[in-house]
């Protein structure tokens, strides 16, 4: 069996984040190479190395046998790799085979278009991975999932020898599941080499030759899964230490501050939550993606309302129907995508900090820049924001500064309850260690702290409570101190029997 | 990294604020002035400088709550014929309902608010492209008017004592100048000096942004294009009171002109970026030019060829820099994840 | 069929109404008004299905309509000092041409929003025009009117080229890989990258081919009158984009067909005569197209939404 793709020694920095640090990864002619690992590990950024969409900082990669360097998009696709992510790059207002023709054909602006063989070839493709898709249908009119199978049908039909997948299974269901799997076997059968990133083990199980674990940008080993079970895979991923980076609890919860009664929303797939904040607790929501955390979070904060269940808030039933509603009832939610919700970036620091309190710090709505300025000022400073001042854009400032800027907003409404979503994505290791003391101290002054975070080691050392979600709804809950193997084999779906 | 770069961090902040829109657009207009000052010789004087005032009040009005749409990332293509239809309707609640003016004149400002209600119902509510909208009510305004006076009827006659709202001065000033300055105050202040300007400027750069942190989007996006109306319906009033008449046509490609007076002042067509001052500022360079150029007996069609070019210029200043960097950056970038 | 109910939704509007005027006012069908009502509206189907490909490719051109009156003047100009049609024909689609690549470079080439780069050009260009002529207008040689045909002849010479030119359109924004490709890069220009696509090149490309028609349609109009107004094609660029969106062509980008835009020109057409012919008053006429405007882009939008949902 020849090898198909050969990483060596990879390495890749980010300013002062190491994502990559000397990965070496192969993948063979027809294998199946799942690629394992928590969120951070390295695994997107792994990715677009061997798509070239990132150039490497060090080592080499070689493509059926030849070493490439200065490798780019395009020539990583005219090289056989092609990948399927998981929100599709398609054409929403165009046919499902005009789709699958615009990436495959190569034709000059005045050559006529062949329908019936683009219709034909469209019909082929989809068949041969068993999508009953209508190959005249427009793309918008597709669920998600069927998108990605009109991506796969695109990599297959470009003949490419290489097909990466990027949680291919996430939005499925159990049938595209199935469809999904047969796609690959059938691929496999091909001589097609398959990475397949997934969080799901069984999957893993059901469907990889072998699998890669990345942790913290190095991968910890390869093997082929029939010389190696579940509870190890799991340690692979979680052996990380639990470092002394967690401040300590330092009170016992107070009075309860946050209740859910069976809370569900259609909308977003989120049902039967029991759930209940008290005052100075921290309580760490853990979970894959997609399993509705976010979701919760956006029901909580009445971007997608509850439609059943009740929220109390103090002991009192209340409705929240938009964030201003949550806003008035004391929630404040600081969002995962910190770039497009969570900061303003063309605009100040300061302006960004007063967003959320217009009415309070601005009376009669007329703006006080003296007010603003030292509010924003005291929050650089109890934060550690490192800024140029005040005035700068929220978009000069780094990662982590930006996130105390999206805390800061919320700090600034005086919340009873504060929702953190993955508070210290895309954050570097010192300024992650300022936000958890900053957390700490909220929930120590009182504050009910719900936070949301795919960091594993990161839910264990900050919650004094650990919540699991799954499937939309919270399937486990466990003490502060609990072990890692239990908290991811609760939210991979695991029995008892694993720990 | 906040400490290394202070002495270049203010002279970043100096050529800033040379190179800043409005900066530039008012060196243009004193460049202006001079010129046409040394071309024509009644150019300076006090009655010219006053006869500019009077001409460009109504699409001043237009230009001013045309900055805080657009500040949102909106447009709206309909006050030019709003205004025509408040000037019908104004006329016809006099003459033939038989309302006193000043009646007439608050009527015809609820029919703008209403007017512009329609478009903040359509673009804010059911999210459709302001651009489409008010392209409808574009026509439908212009064709309303046009429906009422049957494409004739001009209301004339008005009393001196109304027309000296367009013809007279108070105080010093043309009368409507002062109408002119109190709105533009009002709106400078809106924009500049309340949370209502600040949140339509979070809008304009984001949206959903804005969402999340609370801010009522809807209802902002409605305030502004309500205050379009009441606002181009105050214009169609000064407008009658100037011409001494209303007719159908009144205002007729006024939209374009207030746009061109945005953009140019400065505020970014995408939302978000712009100045009420710059506003301000691309009227009267638009005004002096106009009224310059008869002075320097030159065509007066220069005057708008000379105005498109001046857009392009701005337009182009502001983008060539990023293209340059473009340019110069190197081929393969590497953004951070995100 | 599903696929083009929005625009047969506007073709059964525009047949009830053709059938109200044969039941209530079949004076409407009288050939000779009817004939030159249509050859009127022959330079506005062109202009309409050019700016609805600008659409379609997710951009915007109002300056069309001062396009089309520069070339109509140059037409007559070019034709006083005795070009022959050929000729000018060429002259007046390169002309048109070279002013849209110029829309087209700026919006492309330093990303400009084609709405404020189109409204200047506009302005400028009928400014330029307006200090040229001073609103004169240029009397044509009489072997130009109708092409030197009958009156009738000419007409009906109109109506077939522009049709012609609308099914070529229209085929070629189905049939040619070209075409395609602006409905590509309307949908989703980062798509149309990464599948290989100049998305930049393309949208220089439309500009160009608007101002080419522009050109074209001018020709298609001058011919209908012994003189030239300079100021002919003022609200042209607007009329063609009620059309389009009437049409059904999505401002967004990326949607609607060229046969929609065809019925859109019919029907807003339609609105002055038979208003005049139910004896109704004509000047509703803007009244009417603009709630038309805006009936069609609140069902677009009550369909987007439920579409999404």
């Amino acid at each position: 069996m020849a090898t198909l793709l050969e990483l060596r020694n990879v390495t890749k920095s980010f300013g002062a984040v190491r994502a990559l640090r000397g990965v070496s990864f192969a993948l063979e002619e027809g294998e199946v190479h799942a690629l394992l690992g928590e969120n951070g590990a390295g695994k997107s950024t792994l990715i677009k190395v061997i798509t070239g969409a990132y150039a490497l900082d060090d080592g080499e990669i070689q493509i059926g046998g030849q070493s490439v360097s200065h490798l780019t998009p395009a020539r990583a696709r005219a090289l056989g790799i092609a990948c399927i992510y998981q929100q599709p790059a398609l054409f929403p207002d165009l046919s499902v085979a005009e789709n699958i023709a615009l990436r495959l054909e190569k034709t000059s602006p005045l050559h006529t278009v062949g329908w019936a063989a683009r219709r034909t070839r469209a019909r082929e493709l989809l068949h041969r991975i068993g999508a009953e898709i209508d190959p005249a249908a427009e793309v918008r009119t597709l669920s998600m999932p069927e998108q990605q199978l009109v991506e796969i049908a695109c990599a297959l039909g470009a003949g490419a020898h290489v097909v990466i997948m990027d949680e291919p299974t996430a939005s499925l269901t159990q049938k595209e599941q199935h469809l999904l799997f047969a796609v690959v076997r059938d691929l496999r059968a091909h001589g097609v080499g398959v990475i397949y990133i997934s969080h799901r083990l069984e999957e893993i199980f059901a469907l990889a030759d072998r699998v890669t674990v990345l942790r913290d940008g190095e991968s910890v080993g390869t093997n082929p899964v029939d010389e190696i079970n579940e509870s190890a895979l799991i340690k692979m991923m979680v052996g990380r230490e639990v470092t002394a980076i967690y401040p300590p609890a330092q009170s016992a919860p107070g009075a309860s501050r946050l209740t859910l009664k069976k809370v569900g929303c259609s909308q977003s797939g989120v049902h039967g939550i029991d759930l209940e904040l008290r005052a100075g607790e921290i309580v760490g929501m853990a979970g894959l993606v997609g399993a509705g955390r976010t979701e919760l979070a956006r029901i909580l904060f009445g971007l997608t309302p509850a439609d059943t269940g009740e929220i109390q808030l103090g002991g009192q039933a209340v409705q929240i129907t938009d964030p201003r509603s949550a806003i008035a009832h004391g929630i404040a939610y600081v969002p995962e995508d910190r770039r497009r919700h969570g900061v303003i970036l063309e605009m100040p620091i300061a302006a960004n900090t007063t967003m959320a309190i217009h009415a309070q710090i601005f009376p009669g709505t007329w703006l006080r820049s003296t007010a603003e300025r030292q509010l924003t000022l005291d929050f650089i400073r109890d934060l550690g924001v490192k800024t140029a001042g005040p005035q700068a854009p929220g978009g000069s400032l780094s990662g982590g500064n930006q996130q105390k800027i999206a805390l800061a907003r919320w700090l600034a409404t005086k919340p009873k309850v504060l929702i953190l979503d993955e508070p210290t994505q895309g954050v570097d290791v010192g300024a992650k260690s300022e936000i958890y003391k900053i957390i700490r101290h909220l929930a120590a002054e009182g504050l009910a702290v719900l936070m949301i975070s795919s960091d594993l080691p990161e839910v264990l050392g900050m919650s004094d409570r650990v919540l699991v979600m799954r499937g939309g709804t919270i399937v486990a809950e466990f003490p502060h101190g609990v072990d890692a193997h239990d908290v991811m084999a609760a939210a991979l779906g695991q029995k008892k029997e694993a720990a | 990294m906040a400490a290394s770069g202070n002495t270049n961090q203010r002279r970043h902040a100096i050529g800033e604020f040379l190179f800043r829109h409005e900066t530039i657009l008012l060196l243009v207009l004193v460049a202006e002035w001079f010129y046409f000052n040394s071309v024509g010789r009644r150019f300076g004087t006090l009655d010219n400088t006053f006869e500019i005032m009077r001409h460009s009040a109504e699409i001043g009005l237009l230009a001013l709550v045309m900055t805080p749409i657009i500040l949102t990332g909106g447009i709206d293509l309909s006050v030019g014929s709003l205004l025509g239809l408040c000037a019908i309707l104004f006329g016809k609640l006099w003459r033939d309902v038989g309302m006193s003016l000043p009646v007439a004149a608050v009527c015809t400002l609820l029919i703008g608010a209403l007017a512009g209600g329609l478009n903040a119902v359509l673009i804010a509510r059911l999210r459709l492209p302001a651009l489409i909208v008010t392209l409808g009510t574009y026509s439908l305004f212009r064709g309303l008017a046009e429906a009422i006076t049957r494409g004739v009827d001009t209301f004339t006659n008005f009393p001196d004592s109304f027309l000296a709202l367009g013809q007279q001065h108070f105080a010093g000033l043309p009368t409507q100048v002062w109408f002119f300055l109190v709105v533009t105050i009002a709106i400078w202040l809106l924009v500049h000096r309340t949370t209502f300007g600040r949140s339509l400027r979070a809008i304009g750069f984001s949206p959903e942004g804005a969402r999340y942190a609370g801010l009522p989007v809807e209802r902002r996006i409605a305030q502004a294009y309500i205050l379009a109306g009441v606002v181009s319906a105050l214009a169609a009033i000064i407008y009658t009171a100037r011409l001494g008449q209303a007719k159908a046509d009144a205002g007729t490609g006024y939209e374009l002109f207030a746009i061109t007076a945005v953009v140019l002042g400065g505020t970014s067509i995408f939302g978000g970026i712009g100045t009420v001052h710059g506003t301000l500022f691309g009227v009267a360079a638009i005004a002096v030019l106009d009224n310059g150029l008869v002075h320097a007996r030159q065509p007066r069609e220069m005057a708008g060829m000379l105005t498109g070019v001046l857009l392009l210029a701005a337009l182009g200043a502001g983008a060539l820099p990023k293209l340059l960097a473009k340019l110069r950056a190197p081929r393969h970038s590497s953004a951070p994840p995100s | 069929m599903q696929k083009y109910s929005r625009e047969l939704s506007v073709a059964i509007v525009l047949a009830l109404l053709l059938l109200v005027m044969a039941v209530a006012a079949p004076a409407f069908y009288d050939p000779q008004p009817l004939l030159s009502r249509l050859a009127r509206e022959a330079p506005t189907l062109i202009v309409a299905c050019g700016v609805a490909l600008v659409m379609v490719a997710r951009e915007i051109d109002i300056s069309i309509g001062s396009i089309f009156a520069l070339c109509g003047v140059c037409a007559g100009l070019l034709a006083g000092s005795g070009w022959p049609l050929i000729a000018v024909f060429g002259a007046v689609v390169v002309l048109g041409a070279v002013l849209g690549a110029m829309n087209g470079a700026l919006v492309a080439g330093l990303r400009l929003p084609s709405i404020v780069v189109t409204l200047a050009t506009m302005v400028i260009l009928r400014e330029g025009l307006r200090w040229k002529q001073q609103g004169a207008f240029i009397n044509l040689p009489d072997a130009w009117q109708w092409f030197g045909l009958s009156q009738r002849g000419g007409q009906w010479a109109l109506i077939a080229g522009a049709l012609i030119i609308l099914a070529v359109l229209a085929w070629a924004s189905r049939h040619l890989a070209g075409g395609r490709f602006l409905y590509a890069v309307g949908s989703n220009a980062e798509a149309a990258r990464l599948a290989g696509l100049r998305p930049r090149w393309i949208t220089l490309a439309v500009f160009v081919f608007m101002g080419a028609l522009a050109g074209l349609a001018a020709l298609l109009n001058v011919v209908q009158s012994p003189q030239v107004d300079p100021k002919s094609g003022t609200g042209l660029e607007l009329k063609a984009i009620a059309a389009a969106v009437v049409g059904g062509v999505a401002v967004s980008g990326g949607r609607g067909n060229l046969w929609g835009v065809f019925v859109g020109v019919l029907l807003l057409a339609c609105i002055n005569p038979a208003l005049t012919y139910l004896h109704v008053e004509a000047y509703w006429e803007k009244a009417i197209q603009g709630a038309i405007i805006l009936l069609a882009v609140i069902f677009d939008g009550l369909r987007n939404r439920r579409a999404t949902n």
